[in-house]
């Protein structure tokens, strides 16, 4: 039957047979994938009114185009694609399977070679017709009223389509019928297509619009962090109060952004430390990973020198660490004797050497620690005495001093800082390159943990804290060790 | 820790010490095994002393403020090392160390002992 054999080559001598093939789906005619059992499945309820839709409006043109020129052949299937600017991009959707913007953003070029390099080999168990009804909720179009008034056409059509099937030809009576669903199609199908056609178009643009909006919007951020560097290298905030946004000011503000994104380049340091570890890589390529991790932190150092200038209190509180941070702080920052016994434990096995720098280290970091805190004590002392003032209060006077020996703030914690890097520094120089790559990985993963524990610590549920003293207490725990182990699961 | 006050002028009235004060810095720095130059009210220059007695070193401080020509010298101090603050600075050995910059971070690269010891500020 000239109908198997159509829906069984498909693409290829889809020419001169057109003209008499006409009730049978354009669809495969034009190397759309219409699978061969369609082909038998008339009369079947399987989709079947989607199919007619495909008849329907594939015959409508047809027929309109028949009087020009036979378009149906293999060498143009663009023509044929344009004809329904809309349905390409379903087509794609389905053929690509990919994103929803693939499908709004439609080069019918593209949409050519997909189909046509798919239709060979292919055939999709689904319809891409009836694909439509599914995909719709992905287009800006209104499907349904279009599919509805279609399915009254369709009905009609095919019953004509499905005695014709049967007998050879009854181009004429099939063309009556047609002509007069074919006017009331032009009019509704026609301005529905067009409608559906415009609401693509428009979402696009607008879609082009905000993403313009967005890219400029980021170039005005970057010249701002750009200007506000500037300025404050040229001293505008030291006041501090200049630009002050609510509580914060602006030297803690710019300082917040930026360690949170040094944050972000910590997980990746982390991760390529952790790769490193896992692939096993020499020691120069292990070297050198962990010699940009040292200098990822020295980064960090240098921004809180910076922002040490402008806002101290910011940083010597803590302000710029979790919860869980602030807690362990020691002169705006982490303790780095502390942070060496945390090491000790886990950077076995050690040689003898290597136990006696650890705990050499160690030593000197305490003793250093325990000096600087003595250096701050003796300035903490100062400041209260100047600020009780005498017998004598004379404000602007004690103003001016308590001012001055609050500068010497900044060299404390700068010192700590300093204390903090070039503990850092040492490690490797005491340990072997793949220690010394596990230690910072552990050091990492650490901090990680630390500042996850407080978000954890932060979303906990209170509610049931109010009722019972210890048994809900517990309860909440227990409740928090499911999500919390999320937050570990990276680490 | 023993501190060397204005008098140290009185008992060398002959010698020239210099209208030159690095001189002097340089000279008192060479008399013994750790030499802290200090003001008194600066609370940095504190903790550097706590960091020396805390290892059980000895060092001899100069407190700036409280002799005649500290002003000079702590100009002195400044333009040698570059620094906006002019003290602490740590001479061990006669050699110049530098700020507490300097020492944290020998301190901590295990150099700072082998000088002090070198310098027999030290017994271990």
């Amino acid at each position: 039957m000239a109908n198997h054999r159509v829906g069984e080559t498909g693409l290829t001598d889809s020419g001169p047979s057109s003209h008499h093939h006409h009730h049978i789906p354009y669809a495969v005619l034009h190397g759309m994938n219409v699978p061969a059992s369609f082909i038998h499945q008339e009369g079947s309820a399987f989709d079947f009114g989607e199919l007619e839709e495909a008849i329907v409006l594939q015959g409508v043109k047809i027929r309109n185009d028949e009087a020009q020129a036979p378009l149906f052949t293999t060498g143009r299937p663009a023509a044929t694609l344009e004809m329904f600017p809309s349905w390409p991009m379903r087509f794609q959707q389905i053929e690509i399977g990919s994103s929803k913007s693939g499908g709004e953003s439609t080069d019918s070029g593209s949409a050519v070679n997909t189909l046509s390099s798919k239709t060979e080999n292919q055939l999709e168990p689904e319809s891409p017709v009836s694909k439509k009804a599914s995909s719709s909720d992905h287009q800006a179009f209104d499907q349904k009223p279009m599919q509805q008034q279609l399915l009254e056409m369709a009905s009609d059509i095919s019953r004509t389509g499905t005695s014709q099937n049967q007998s050879a030809a009854k181009p004429p009576q099939e063309k009556r019928r047609g002509s007069t669903s074919e006017k009331q199609l032009d009019a509704k199908t026609l301005r529905r297509l067009a409608q559906n056609r415009e609401a693509a178009r428009k979402s696009r643009l607008r879609k082009k619009a905000y993403v313009q909006q967005l890219e400029s919007s980021r170039i005005k951020l970057t010249q701002l962090e750009q200007d506000l560097q500037r300025a404050r290298s040229e001293g505008l905030f030291l006041g501090g109060c200049a630009g002050a946004v609510g509580n914060i000011s602006s030297g803690a503000a710019t300082f917040d952004m930026e360690y949170a994104r040094w944050l972000e380049d910590d997980q990746r340091h982390m991760l390529e430390l952790r790769t490193g570890l896992q692939a096993q890589l020499s020691d120069s390529d292990l070297r050198t990973i962990v010699d940009s991790y040292i200098s990822h932190y020295d980064e960090i150092f240098r921004l809180k020198g910076m922002a040490a200038k402008s806002d101290i209190f910011h940083l010597i509180t803590g302000m710029w660490t979790t919860p869980a941070e602030r807690c362990f702080l020691w002169m705006g920052g982490f303790r780095p004797s502390e942070l060496i016994k945390m090491l000790i434990s886990q950077l076995e096995p050690l040689t003898e050497q290597q136990v006696i720098g650890i705990y050499r280290l160690q030593h000197s970091s305490q003793q250093a620690e325990e000096a600087l805190t003595q250096g701050h004590e003796q300035l903490q002392q100062s400041l209260i005495d100047t600020i009780a003032g005498g017998p004598v209060f004379d404000g602007m006077q004690q103003m001016a001093v308590a001012l001055g020996k609050l500068a010497n703030l900044e060299g404390f914690v700068r010192q700590a800082d300093n204390l903090r890097q070039q503990t850092l520094h040492q490690l490797p120089r005491i340990l072997t390159t793949r220690q010394a790559a596990r230690c910072f990985l552990m050091i990492g993963e650490y901090y990680a943990r630390l500042r996850a524990l407080s978000s954890v610590w932060i979303s906990r549920p209170r509610e049931t804290l109010i009722s019972d003293d210890h048994s809900c207490q517990t309860t909440t725990d227990l409740q928090m060790v499911q999500p919390s182990q999320n937050h570990f699961s990276n680490f | 820790m023993h501190y060397q006050g204005d008098s140290w002028g009185f008992y060398m009235p002959m010698r020239s010490m210099g209208s030159d004060p690095m001189e002097r810095v340089v000279k008192l720095a060479s008399e013994s095994a750790v030499v802290i130059f200090s003001v008194s009210s600066c609370c940095m220059c504190h903790a550097v002393k706590r960091l020396f007695c805390g290892m059980g070193v000895n060092p001899t401080v100069y407190e700036l403020d409280q002799d005649p020509r500290g002003k000079e010298m702590e100009r002195a101090l400044m333009r040698l090392l570059g620094n906006s603050q002019s003290v602490p600075v740590v001479f061990i050995g006669g050699k110049l160390i530098g700020a507490m910059d300097q020492v944290m971070a020998s301190h901590i690269n295990g150099t700072l002992v082998p000088l002090l010891k070198e310098a027999g500020a030290l017994w271990l």
